[in-house]
């Protein structure tokens, strides 16, 4: 492997005694699609977190391009999960698109016509262009995860964590998203998704970290993907979940394939 | 003039109380203005006993101190000890509340401190004291002090205004681009506590609740803008200040009182206007 983009060593945090991720390490590849999955409570999200310096580790470390975050990070974008704020807030879609700014120009400036433009720009990537000066109460589950998208964009960064970006969404902005990732990926930008459906992970990720509070595995999709590394993340619940589906699919139900 | 002074410093209470309330009500800790109010008694108690005087300079940086003081035990308990928010102010400022008052009682009995004063405030009599400013132009003490507080809240919401807006929207995505969610919470806490305590000795603790929470929630139900809702909110502590007033001059009641009560009075009619208003747009869009 080359130079990591992003390097975890023996990453643990406690939230209270217990631990939502226990003694993780990996190292992930640059201008991948990679995924990060695992059953619920399994620690994706705070993994993230730990990350981006949002919860504190317990214990070991985590680096980025080789670098601690604080010196590289106006490179990094986060996409938290969207029901983690409260979208009753008195903000309108530019509000928040251009927050993803308020680093790049400094705190205490005021906004130029080139993060204006920025700003333009982002919302056009995701088609929100003509809702900037909308209410963000307004706006459906799949337009809310174009804001928060958009709002990562305007940063203009290099590698993107995103925290369930598919969870709730409309089918458009679910095709919206893949197309968003190809791009990005061919201008060379490294996507970091925690992701929940098994169905599409083969398709989306170019890489997988699997994990249940420890690190099952981490690795090329096409050698992690495997029955046996499946079942040691979800345990009894995914050969439950394995065995309903191939029964309704042997009585040929109609349920959804992509 | 009377009737000017006294509305005048409910005006400038109202404006204080109204930007640093948004804020507050939107970051879902509205009651720390309560707590503060209350938790300024110890500090006006060590104020009181080493400046010797009742002037209001010592009185109000111990009261600030104190206040401050209650802020960080309150975000060391939600934080640190994990306590959940609302147990860890009922807490803290209880206790600081309690503490001021025991060390009254014994070792203060000739200290002019009003607990009447400290809950109800003393509108009324602001005009007694008079300081002139220019010629034949007076404004009471209270009013000037009120006054300088209300530039420096100003100045300091406009030049912090991004920083409190984003992490008052989004804490978990200010930390990820490296905004410091500590200084801007002390930042605001710096700001409520002096505006609660300039505010508290003119206006008492019930009507600084009541302007903090009452006119920025009637903003909330009228706007999806965040400035919209700071600037509505002045206008709506300033309307409620000046009914209040007339209608405690009428009545013959307690000004503060009366303020309370027309606040809490807009906001019902501003509830069941907009309440109405939106089952109209659902019955329209059905």
């Amino acid at each position: 492997m080359e130079i990591p983009i992003i390097e975890a060593h023996n990453l643990t945090v406690l939230y209270g005694r217990k631990p939502a991720i226990w003694n993780v390490d990996f190292k992930l590849p640059e201008g991948q699609v990679i995924g990060i999955m695992g059953p619920n409570g399994s620690g994706k999200s705070t993994l993230l977190k730990a990350i981006m310096g949002v919860v504190k580790p317990t214990t070991g470390y985590t680096k980025l391009y080789d670098q601690e975050l604080e010196k590289v990070r106006h490179k990094v974008s986060y996409v938290p999960q969207r029901q983690e704020i409260d979208w009753d807030f008195p903000a309108s879609v530019w509000d928040v698109v251009s927050m993803g700014r308020f680093r790049v120009r400094g705190i205490f400036k005021r906004l130029t016509s080139e993060d204006n433009d920025i700003i333009k720009e982002s919302l056009g990537k995701v088609n929100m262009l003509g809702f900037a000066k909308r209410q963000i109460s307004q706006l459906s589950g799949g337009q809310q995860q174009r804001v928060f998208l958009a709002r990562a964009l305007a940063q203009q960064g290099e590698l993107f964590l995103m925290d369930e970006p598919f969870a709730g969404v409309d089918v458009a902005t679910e095709e919206l998203i893949i197309d968003l990732l190809k791009d990005m990926k061919s201008n060379g930008k490294t996507l970091i998704i925690v992701h929940h459906d098994l169905h599409t992970a083969q398709s989306y990720f170019d890489h997988l970290v699997l994990m249940n509070t420890r690190l099952v595995a981490c690795g090329k999709t096409s050698d992690v993907f495997t029955d046996q590394i499946l079942t040691d993340t979800y345990g009894g619940k995914l050969t439950t979940i394995a065995k309903i589906s191939q029964e309704l699919e042997n009585k040929e139900f109609p349920i959804r394939h992509r | 003039m009377n009737d000017f002074y006294i509305i005048l410093t409910a005006c400038l209470v109202a404006i204080n109380c109204a930007i640093m309330g948004s804020f507050l009500v939107m970051r879902k800790m509205v009651m720390i203005g309560d707590a503060i109010s209350h938790a300024v008694l110890p500090g006006i108690f060590f104020a009181y006993i080493f400046s010797g005087s009742t002037s209001s300079l010592p009185i109000l940086a111990g009261a600030a101190s104190s206040g401050i003081l209650a802020t960080i035990i309150i975000e060391w308990l939600t934080h640190k000890a994990k306590l959940q928010s609302d147990a860890s102010i009922g807490i803290s400022y209880t206790l600081l509340f309690a503490i001021g008052i025991i060390l009254i009682s014994k070792f203060g009995a000739n200290a002019d401190i009003d607990q009447q004063c400290v809950l109800y405030g003393e509108l009324e009599y602001v005009p007694l004291w008079l300081e002139p400013i220019i010629g034949n132009f007076y404004l009471p003490k209270q009013t000037i002090i009120l006054l300088i507080v209300s530039v420096v809240v100003l100045l300091a919401v406009i030049w912090g205004y991004k920083g409190l807006f984003i992490t008052t929207f989004d804490e978990n995505y200010s930390l990820s681009i490296g905004i410091g969610v500590g200084f801007w919470h002390y930042f605001l806490m710096s700001g409520v506590s002096l505006t609660t305590v300039v505010s508290f000795e003119s206006v008492g603790a019930i009507l600084v609740i009541a302007f903090l929470s009452g006119p920025p929630a009637i903003a909330y139900l009228l706007t999806g803008n965040f400035r919209k809702m700071l600037v509505l909110s002045c206008a709506f502590g300033i309307l409620c200040s000046i009914i209040g007033y007339y209608l405690a001059k009428s009545l013959d009641v307690s000004v503060a009182g009366s303020i309370s009560v027309v606040i809490g009075g807009v906001f019902a009619i501003v509830f069941t206007a907009t309440t109405l208003q939106k089952s109209k747009i659902d019955v329209i869009s059905n």
